[in-house]
């Protein structure tokens, strides 16, 4: 990885600051200078949008719901062993 | 004085031997804590397995419960290791990349992102690789991003600093990102 200096940040220092980025949790000024440095760094850009994909995905998924043919079974192991 | 919530009260009751209260309690919890071991587990019938094991511990520890954590962060602490057991059984501990740039360039930084984005989309290879985590990392994947829990939340359950959670929530997700960039590479 190249590290780069743009916006007044290095590539690193994006990468920390890449959570609290996608989570829209950052300063104003160290939002402006990620900011400055993603519109300049075609790296840290895609890396970044590759990071905000699989966060995105993965509030997608849901889990399934428990059926009720599941619950019967857990109550009736409960009445067998308790 | 706050009044406790209705699952602390029924396990405080189970807690004394009442077996009713105790299925008013499996009844209201068994949801969610079957939406945790899915994910935890990545496999419905070890869920299953896990669901009933966890409310059996339940049971047989709820007398040692003293309402110090809430009866819910009790439970998923119950389910959480009961998960891992039954992971350990399953896998071994996946190895660990030390720093936060070694971990960003095992999952891409600087190289082909555009192919883990893909990937990422694809839900049974995301899920997969969630299962490949360790202990630690799938637990805050699992319950920040996909039971979208905050993280003052779990920091409150586990007893340890928010800023440690949001640590781990992003060391876990690149441990993600180069999972799925392990399987492209592996095609």
């Amino acid at each position: 990885m190249d590290e780069r200096y743009v916006g007044g940040l290095w590539c690193h220092q994006v990468l920390e600051h890449l959570d609290t980025y996608v989570e829209g949790e950052l300063s104003p000024a160290l939002l402006a200078a990620v900011q400055d440095h993603v519109a300049e760094c075609d790296a840290c850009a895609r890396f970044g949008a590759a990071y905000a994909s699989l966060v995105a995905e993965l509030s997608s998924q849901r889990a399934p719901d428990l059926r009720s043919d599941q619950l019967e079974r857990l109550q009736h192991r409960l009445d067998l062993d308790t | 004085m706050t009044p406790l919530p209705p699952e602390d009260r029924l396990l405080r009751l189970a807690a004394a031997g009442d077996r009713q209260a105790f299925d008013a309690f499996v009844a209201a919890m068994a949801p969610a804590v079957w939406r945790v071991l899915c994910r935890l587990t990545a496999s419905e019938s070890v869920a299953e397995d896990a669901m009933q094991e966890t409310f059996l511990g339940a049971w047989r520890a709820a007398p040692t419960w003293r309402g110090e954590a809430s009866a819910r962060s009790w439970l998923f602490g119950l389910a959480r290791r009961q998960a891992a057991r039954t992971w350990r059984r399953r896998v071994g501990e996946p190895q660990t990349h030390d720093t936060l740039g070694e971990l960003a360039l095992a999952a891409g930084w600087g190289t082909d992102p555009e192919t883990l984005a893909a990937r990422s989309q694809d839900r049974a290879k995301l899920l997969v690789a969630v299962a490949t985590l360790s202990d630690r990392d799938r637990e805050v994947i699992v319950r920040c991003d996909l039971e979208g829990v905050a993280p003052v939340e779990l920091a409150a359950e586990l007893d340890i600093d928010p800023g440690t959670v949001r640590v781990r929530r992003h060391r876990a997700r690149l441990k993600l990102l180069g999972a799925l960039r392990a399987e492209v590479c592996d095609g």
